[in-house]
């Protein structure tokens, strides 16, 4: 069962023996209706589940709900590829998913990654209001990807992150190196080579990527994974 | 001009108040639809196919004529009137005598028609009292006469009685496609795309929630949904639409021999960008039309006056389709630039176009 952010609530503070714990009426219920009203979040259903290769990659093994993640990659060398390969196992377990700013998606590549298009919303052309509906999509989705069209503000920046943390969805922020997110990630990913493997037509792309972050993702280290490969996907390289 | 089979069905022409008309005319287009992919619905009482294709599938025009009026029969109950000609306006005159034109004869065919055909009867008065009683007389007029002594719509009909065009101002019903969609979408599982994803979670109910508020703040179109249809490059598989429009009725089912194979570019653009491809001196680059480039790709310009070297290419692949009614021919081409993006570029109407980015 979908927990949602609900979940969370549950544990912390709306558990059945701290609401009425002060209270001298403590309500006497059925042992097996107190059993579903105890805390039922645990750390696995805060995270949300990364494909491969992802998952061997990343500290934890997937996305923590609330956290921000920032993809970084000068343009061109993929960096809208590895942001929507983060969806890709999340979508295909029911999640949704939503893409902000990113004006002409590549449907075909989208799909071709393992992403199931019929629980992703697009927002091609948010104009100014990119922020906006990046936070009307909040409360929505599970998976937000955010390319804003231009370099954000610290304030913009931090009323989102604020947000994401209060509703568990995980913010992935797709940068451009000349552009970077001006506040520190709980996760990043920065596409720093990029190399495509040809025969008589492009096969497959190389790309070098540092992930690092915050807290027990911080030791992270430098991989090669292939991007697409040559059936669209994302695999270890 | 296209050689066109029309069929013309008497009974359905008149919309009848129940809207049986219309769920008859609809099962009759998808009945075939199924004979030939390319059957239009033209306007109730007439549907139009190419019969060019089909005929040669069938075995002959008249196995064709034989198979479409069998359809008509079985699935309306009605005697259809089929009439073979080259262009829809003397396709559906020949319907309606039930003639079926031999190639090459239209021409004759068109000029002995009464100008009454034509379907104005001013023209067709004016022209009587001038002793003009056949199109073909009609046509034999200079443009520009026929220019200072009526009007535009009147120019019109002598581009079709000449030839020129293949079909009459109103013979379509422009309204009808979108009323026969209307129909499906009431008929079908769920009106809204929402409904398709099987059973309904919570989930769902959330992202409908938040998909209405960004609806709100930027307008009926801001959030789109993507699907997949039948296709072989990318920007023809690609369907965006608004999210909560009905259903496209296609989906990608079928094999598509000679389809660019994955990997496919992550950005699709839905307008392309004009660019020029030049050669290390600076000459450009043009596809000839056996499909070989004149000259090794060294330089893509963007229209902003970029410039950027390119160090590898790989096509071009033509593609034509529909060939003999389209005439759309298209080439693409994978290049890699110094710079380490790759980009999918198509040549159509001898100029190269950006139109995927491998982002």
């Amino acid at each position: 069962m979908e927990i949602g952010p609900l979940a969370d609530v549950t544990e912390s503070r709306y558990s059945y023996e701290r609401m009425f714990a002060f209270s001298p009426h403590r309500p006497i219920l059925p042992a097996d209706l107190v059993a579903t009203l105890r805390p039922v979040t645990f750390a696995k259903s805060r995270m949300l589940p990364l494909g491969e290769p992802w998952g061997a990659l990343v500290p934890g093994g997937g996305l923590r709900r609330g956290s921000t993640v920032v993809v970084q990659a000068p343009p061109g060398l993929g960096g809208l590829s590895l942001a929507l390969s983060l969806l890709t196992e999340s979508s295909a377990r029911g999640h949704w998913a939503a893409v902000v700013g990113v004006d002409d998606p590549g449907v075909v590549a989208i799909a071709d990654l393992g992403v199931d298009l019929r629980r992703v919303l697009f927002v091609p052309r948010p104009r100014g209001a990119w922020a906006e509906s990046a936070a009307d999509l909040l409360d929505g989705v599970d998976l937000l990807i955010v390319r804003p069209p231009s370099r954000a503000s610290l304030g913009t920046a931090r009323r989102l992150m604020d947000r994401v943390r209060e509703r568990g969805t995980v913010l992935i922020v797709l940068a451009e190196s000349g552009a970077p997110w001006p506040l520190p990630a709980d996760l990043s990913f920065d596409v720093t080579q990029s190399q495509w493997a040809t025969s008589s037509r492009l096969d497959a792309r190389y790309l070098t990527v540092r992930v690092a972050g915050r807290g027990e993702a911080a030791r992270g280290g430098e991989h090669v994974v292939v991007l697409p490969n040559r059936r669209g996907r994302c695999e270890a390289g | 001009m296209e050689r066109l089979l029309a069929i013309w069905v008497e009974a359905l022409c008149e919309e009848a108040p129940d809207g049986s008309t219309l769920r008859d005319y609809s099962a009759l287009l998808d009945a075939l639809t199924i004979l030939c992919p390319f059957t239009e619905p033209v306007r109730l009482g007439l549907l139009a196919l190419p019969v060019r294709g089909p005929s040669r599938f069938f075995g002959g025009e008249e196995a064709v004529l034989a198979a479409v009026a069998q359809t008509v029969r079985d699935v309306t109950g009605h005697e259809p009137s089929l009439g073979v000609a080259d262009g829809l306006f003397c396709a559906e005159v020949a319907a309606r005598r039930g003639l079926v034109i031999v190639p090459g004869a239209t021409e004759q065919f068109r000029r002995s028609l009464s100008l009454k055909v034509l379907g104005r009867k001013d023209v067709a008065t004016t022209c009587q009292r001038l002793g003009l009683h056949t199109v073909g007389s009609f046509a034999d007029l200079e443009p520009a006469r026929v220019a200072e002594r009526f009007n535009k719509h009147a120019l019109a009909l002598h581009r079709v009685a000449r030839g020129e065009s293949p079909e009459l101002g109103g013979q379509r019903d422009l309204k009808l496609v979108k009323r026969l969609r209307q129909l499906r979408g009431e008929n079908g599982v769920g009106e809204e795309q929402m409904g398709f994803f099987g059973q309904r979670g919570a989930g769902d109910d959330r992202a409908e929630a938040a998909a209405h508020r960004v609806r709100r703040r930027l307008g009926a179109d801001a959030v789109v949904v993507a699907s997949l249809r039948g296709g072989r490059v990318p920007e023809d598989r690609a369907t965006l639409v608004p999210w909560g429009s009905p259903p496209s009725g296609a989906r990608d089912s079928a094999p598509w021999p000679g389809q660019l194979r994955a990997p496919s570019p992550a950005t699709t653009l839905a307008h392309p960008v004009a660019v020029q491809l030049r050669d290390g001196g600076d000459h450009q680059i043009v596809m000839g039309s056996r499909g070989f480039l004149s000259e090794t790709p060294g330089v893509l310009l963007f229209s902003n006056q970029m410039r950027r070297d390119v160090v590898w290419h790989a096509g071009p692949w033509p593609l034509m389709e529909r060939w003999w009614s389209l005439d759309r021919r298209r080439a693409h081409l994978q290049v890699l630039l110094a710079t380490g993006e790759a980009l999918l570029l198509t040549a159509e109407s001898s100029r190269w176009w950006l139109v995927g980015i491998y982002d």
